[in-house]
């Protein structure tokens, strides 16, 4: 999945740690890869947290390649879970399955996935698909992107103009000053939304802030660059926990989840901004009359950053191919008509209901993206496309870090705890990066 | 005394109040539309009860309904099937711990009992790949060894206790009377031992019924997945349905809710067995 993330489950975290633990012993070993070169007449299993194309696609692709398609439909946390133990198992579980982007760095480490360079020319890629830089570990594409997820700041236009604001701010002062404006017009008691749950939602909100703030979170060789009070991520943390104590934040969201509070403050207008949010959430859950009595009145905002516009932190979902795949040929096949623009731009509805797969919104092609912006289907299409092709940018440009789980859960524990009173945002800063400095030295 | 009294019945109430809120409130958000439990502030009751989140469950012939009902079958055949064999196996062995004298039977018995202590987590990946060697992934029988394997235990030593409080004296008659020690077992013990048997069977079943991430492992589709890993697919991939979430979880608890409800003393009397003489 992408910016949505739930707390992982004990369940992920005790599958986890055994991964971690065997990433030492896989690293010199490998996975081994038995698999058959059989391109037609097999039947492939595809294990994502999504629900499939619709079937007369499926079909299409079968009658053209002669390879058939199981799906299965797994939520996002249970995947992880499965395909976790299936890598520490080193057992046969699906012929493709999800790469989410924080994974990249643990699943190349674990050498379970086959590099996609091997089957499909992903140098080409680059250009129209540009999120694929988040799936590269040390020269090799663990994952192909599918769809694209990156974070952008939404606002309440209404709420907004209520306040007496018409002109959008275009830096995160001006942002500030304009939801102290609406508090202070009490056109809503809470403007800002930040899900302060101990949750991944919150380390990835923190990421975006960052980089609103002109900064990165780790360096090349994964060392911390928030330590100081001076840095991009110290003064994003504390803006944050600076916005929860003066105001700004309802004092429940302690306790908020990222899609929780998507759902139910931003969708409900009990907020008038979330700062990093789901680059599909205007189409799909904000103009949605059953789920939002907010519809028309959202729209994405150029990220505010210090002096301007600031990058939009990406974080999609791939797909790949274990190293255990029975048919990884007739997997990369299915990879790559799964990819394919058109196939992208009809998912996401640019050819009638008939084709779309639920919960599709963002093509990762560009050429894909062009297609629904020229039909016009996509809500602030041009807009998307524009942020996809220019300010989305990889949190982690090396890659993700082997060792991310464990630096995330630092990250969102201690700036949970930051804004809950219980540490100063000096102090989870530096647990923060005293983790990152730990886990980077292997120690 | 009346300080005792008045203590206990708020330690009761608290208790009570802590178990079932979570159960309240996942049925008032299912009687609920969307707009309602995302409403501030939030409905303590729901204002316009509905069922349409049931219907979405169980209902029509959608992917929703399909999924659910398709895993409601396979849920039943594990966690039965498991509970037969297990009690079955239980009380073999339960009855061998109990009554028969044999070399190194206590070493036995702890070290079954010891097992219990596992976590759960530690075995996960070594069975996942010894089923996956036997080709069990994604099998009824995969999932149900692994249940057996996990639960024998306990309902071994549930049973031992209950059989070691069995009066000794009607077995002897029976064996002085001729009879051999199966005859024994099957005409005097497992007449006597029938409650604790069926309070270790609901226990057994209980837990089946409560898996979650050993039959998420083992399980690939719809062909085998229980209700409770079918129900997690229900979330949505950026948003969380929490009112179809909510219904699909009370349907999922009704039947041990049920069973906790109406073989309420089973299960208690299963628990304390052996702890009185």
């Amino acid at each position: 999945m992408t910016s949505i993330r739930r707390h992982p489950t004990t369940a992920v975290l005790a599958v986890g740690l055994a991964c971690t633990g065997m990433i030492a012993t896989a690293c010199s070993g490998g996975g081994s890869s038995s698999g058959s070169s059989k391109t037609s007449g097999v039947t492939i299993t595809v294990a994502l947290a999504t629900t499939p194309p619709p079937k007369a696609s499926l079909d299409a692709f079968t009658a053209s390649t002669g390879i058939k398609v199981t799906w299965t439909n797994t939520d996002w946390d249970s995947l992880q879970t499965k395909i976790a133990a299936a890598a520490t198992a080193k057992t046969y579980f699906a012929d493709a399955t999800d790469v989410d982007w924080s994974r990249v760095g643990e699943l190349g480490k674990l050498n379970w996935f086959y590099p996609m360079e091997k089957y499909i020319d992903t140098k080409s890629l680059t250009a129209d698909m540009p999120q694929i830089t988040s799936f590269t570990d040390a020269g090799h594409v663990v994952g192909i992107p599918y769809d694209a997820s990156f974070l952008v700041t939404t606002v309440n236009k209404a709420l907004f103009a209520k306040a007496g604001i018409t002109t959008m701010p275009t830096t995160i002062a001006d942002y500030t000053t304009d939801l102290q404006q609406i508090k202070a017009k009490s056109v809503v008691q809470y403007p800002l939304n930040i899900p302060f749950a101990a949750a991944e939602g919150l380390s990835t909100y923190w990421y975006q802030t960052t980089a609103a703030f002109g900064g990165t979170i780790l360096d090349g060789a994964g060392k911390p660059q928030f330590a100081t009070a001076d840095s991009a991520g110290y003064k994003a943390a504390q803006w944050m926990v600076d916005a929860l104590k003066n105001g700004l934040v309802p004092p429940g969201n302690i306790n908020v989840a990222d899609s929780q509070g998507q759902q139910t403050l931003m969708a409900k207008g009990t907020v008038a901004s979330t700062f990093g949010d789901y680059s599909g959430n205007v189409g799909s859950l904000y103009d949605l009359p059953d789920s939002s009595s907010v519809v028309n009145q959202i729209v994405y905002l150029p990220t505010p950053g210090v002096s301007g516009t600031a990058p939009n932190m990406s974080n999609p979902d791939g797909i790949g191919i274990p190293k255990q795949a029975k048919y990884p040929a007739a997997a990369a096949k299915f990879i790559e008509w799964f990819t394919q623009a058109q196939n992208q731009a009809d998912f996401a509805g640019v050819s009638g209901p008939d084709k779309v797969m639920t919960g599709y919104f963002l093509p990762s092609r560009l050429s894909g993206v062009s297609l629904l912006t020229q039909k016009g289907t996509l809500i602030a299409g041009a807009q998307l496309a524009d942020m996809l092709k220019n300010s989305a940018k990889p949190v982690f440009p090396e890659g993700a870090p082997s060792w991310y789980p464990e630096f995330s859960r630092a990250v969102y524990t201690n700036l949970h705890a930051a804004a809950t009173g219980s540490m100063s945002v000096a102090d989870a800063i530096k647990a923060m990066s005293d983790t990152a400095n730990k886990l980077s030295s292997g120690s | 005394m009346a300080r005792n009294h008045w203590l206990r019945r708020f330690g009761i109430l608290l208790i009570l109040v802590w178990s079932l809120t979570p159960v309240y409130w996942a049925v008032n958000t299912s009687l609920q539309t969307d707009v309602q439990v995302a409403s501030k502030p939030a409905h303590y009751l729901p204002p316009t009860p509905t069922l349409r989140n049931y219907r979405a469950v169980v209902s029509g012939g959608g992917d929703i309904p399909n999924a659910i009902r398709r895993s409601t079958v396979n849920i039943f055949i594990e966690c039965g099937v498991a509970t037969i064999i297990t009690v079955a196996l239980a009380t073999l062995a339960a009855y061998a711990f109990a009554r028969l004298r044999f070399r190194g039977s206590k070493i036995l018995f702890f070290a079954v009992l010891a097992t219990m202590a596992f976590p759960a987590y530690t075995t996960l990946i070594p069975l996942y790949k010894i089923m996956s060697t036997f080709g069990l992934v994604n099998t009824y029988t995969g999932i149900i060894l692994v249940y057996v394997s996990g639960f024998l235990p306990l309902a071994t030593w549930i049973l031992h206790s209950y059989m070691s409080s069995l009066p000794l004296a009607i077995e002897e008659a029976g064996r002085v009377d001729g009879a051999s020690r199966m005859q024994v077992l099957w005409h005097v013990v497992l007449p006597l031992a029938v409650p604790g048997i069926i309070s270790t069977a609901i226990i057994t079943f209980l837990f089946a019924w409560a898996q979650f991430l050993f039959p998420l492992v083992l399980s690939s589709d719809l062909s085998t997945q229980p209700l409770t890993v079918a129900i997690a697919a229900l979330q949505g991939r950026h948003l969380v349905p929490f009112t179809l979430l909510s219904a699909a979880g009370v349907y999922a608890i009704a039947v041990p809710a049920l069973i906790v409800v109406t073989l309420n003393r089973y299960i208690v009397s299963g628990l304390l067995s052996g702890s009185v003489k």
